[in-house]
């Protein structure tokens, strides 16, 4: 009863952003300024059957997971020495400081003079998202309880066993708060750096040259296909948590059967 | 083992000064004591986790290797089911995943978790955390064991009924054993001798317990009446 509650606030809010959406389209009476939802609606389906479609959606998809995938596996590697080691942390803290101050738009600019356009992305959202990754898994780290610590020294439990027995599963909050978080931040900075940048494909380049054109409804259209994406992921993600939770109990239990 | 002239300090505070005690090999000495006078550090000498500043812990040849501890927590992985958490202490010296399966069923039937093997931590019972803790140290393939008060935050019903567990596991493999506990009735009844510490240079009191555990009774008069030695050595401390 409380979920199908649950789901009916969600559609009536998404409703009522419709409706706002409409009747301020009606109001404003203007395609340029405001789009309504049927031609942004035919303007998406356009969109979607033209050759470059795949291409577009598959590069910022591509340089999204590609940023992604550095971020988890450095921010994993240097949270854990950040962790373990005060001296480390020490040292990495000026750099974790910076990249959490500076301006996305100052990064991507910059490596817009740096690197090629399609690079840019990749790299400015590996700059946002890694300091987020890195907090999370370093004071994760902190957190590991000290007396199971002592108890694994005493009862030998090392190596790959520690790793996976308790050094992980101790890590998994923070490992997976972290990467939630820096998927969410990957998004959207990929694509702010395609807008700036306009690589040959990609959402945000697509969304630039419509912005270009004076195309509001193209814009709009290319927006709710990032919205779609992001949700894709964040889906994706959690869906890749809930079955590895599920794998781990299911080999537990046949094990100590 | 043997406490041969044992010095050990923190800082200003001397906690042992060339302190002597023997321990009988595969008996339980059963130490009380006030806090802060050196219990825990006697456990953490006799496992080698800390070295004297002077002195020397020697460990007969039966008594050398791994160490069992029994913590006043459980200290069990809570992602860890209970077979896990105690299969886990057999990986290091048990490398047939099969025999580490039996041993693990055979500890976890003698405490009565057979049924509990699948559950994690977060699922049990504080006395049944404790019995898990109870089945590792024992499956541990230990000589020496250390028991930190691991019967403290218990109620009494739990807490006889896990020194029971206790005792039935030990009787089947005995084992070199030091017991810290706060309460002398515990260590009376667990003990095949006890000490009591207070003093850095010397147990304030330390005695052999004749009567086999088997015939203990709550109203012995003789263990009575070393409960109140071990009660008056403790107030006078």
């Amino acid at each position: 009863m409380r979920s199908v509650k649950h789901t009916l606030a969600i559609l009536i809010s998404a409703a009522l952003l419709l409706v706002i959406w409409q009747v301020g389209a009606s109001l404003i009476d203007s395609q340029i300024l405001l789009p309504g939802l049927t031609p942004v609606l035919s303007a998406l389906v356009t969109i979607m059957g033209e050759g470059p479609f795949l291409a577009n959606v598959t590069e910022t998809v591509v340089r999204a997971l590609q940023s992604f995938l550095i971020i988890v596996v450095s921010a994993s590697i240097l949270g854990v020495l950040g962790g373990k080691y005060p001296l480390f942390s020490a040292m990495m803290s000026p750099f974790v400081t910076m990249l959490k101050a500076v301006p996305v738009m100052s990064i991507i600019l910059l490596a817009f003079i740096w690197f090629t356009s399609g690079q840019v992305p990749l790299f400015s959202a590996f700059l946002m998202g890694f300091p987020i990754m890195y907090v999370q898994v370093e004071s994760g780290w902190r957190t590991i309880d000290p007396s199971l610590t002592e108890m694994c020294d005493l009862y030998q439990i090392r190596g790959v066993d520690r790793l996976i027995h308790f050094t992980i599963p101790s890590l998994a909050p923070s490992l997976v708060t972290g990467a939630r978080v820096a998927l969410s931040m990957v998004w959207k900075v990929v694509i702010a750096a395609e807008v700036l940048t306009v690589p040959r494909y990609g959402v945000g380049s697509r969304m630039q040259l419509a912005q270009v054109q004076l195309q509001t409804d193209r814009v709009l259209s290319w927006t709710l296909i990032a919205i779609l994406l992001t949700a894709l992921g964040d889906l994706l993600f959690e869906l890749v948590v809930r079955l590895g939770a599920r794998a781990k109990k299911a080999v537990d239990r046949r094990r100590a059967a | 083992m043997k406490f041969a002239s044992v010095s050990k300090a923190y800082g200003e505070h001397v906690v042992f000064d060339r302190f002597s005690l023997d321990i009988e090999e595969k008996t339980i000495l059963a130490v009380v004591g006030p806090s802060g006078q050196g219990k825990t550090t006697l456990l953490h000498l006799a496992s080698g986790l800390i070295e004297p500043d002077s002195g020397r812990v020697v460990r007969e040849s039966e008594e050398s290797g791994p160490v069992s501890y029994l913590f006043q927590e459980p200290r069990l992985i809570p992602s860890a089911t209970v077979f896990r958490n105690v299969e886990l202490a057999l990986r290091s010296s048990e490398p047939c995943a099969a025999i580490r399966s039996q041993i693990v069923h055979h500890y976890l039937e003698m405490v009565g978790l057979s049924d509990s093997r699948t559950l994690y931590p977060a699922q049990l019972s504080g006395g049944m955390r404790q019995r898990v803790a109870i089945a590792r140290a024992f499956a541990y393939p230990s000589r020496l064991m250390l028991l930190d008060e691991p019967f403290q935050s218990l109620d009494i019903k739990l807490r006889y009924s896990l020194m029971e567990a206790f005792l039935t596991l030990w009787s089947e493999s005995p084992k070199t054993t030091i017991f810290v506990t706060h309460d002398p009735k515990e260590a009376v009844a667990l003990g095949d001798a006890v000490c009591c510490l207070g003093d850095p240079t010397r147990p304030l009191l330390h005695k052999k317990i004749d009567t086999p555990r088997k015939e203990r009774g709550i109203d012995d008069e003789a263990l009575l009446a070393l409960e109140g030695r071990l009660i008056k050595a403790l107030l006078d401390s």
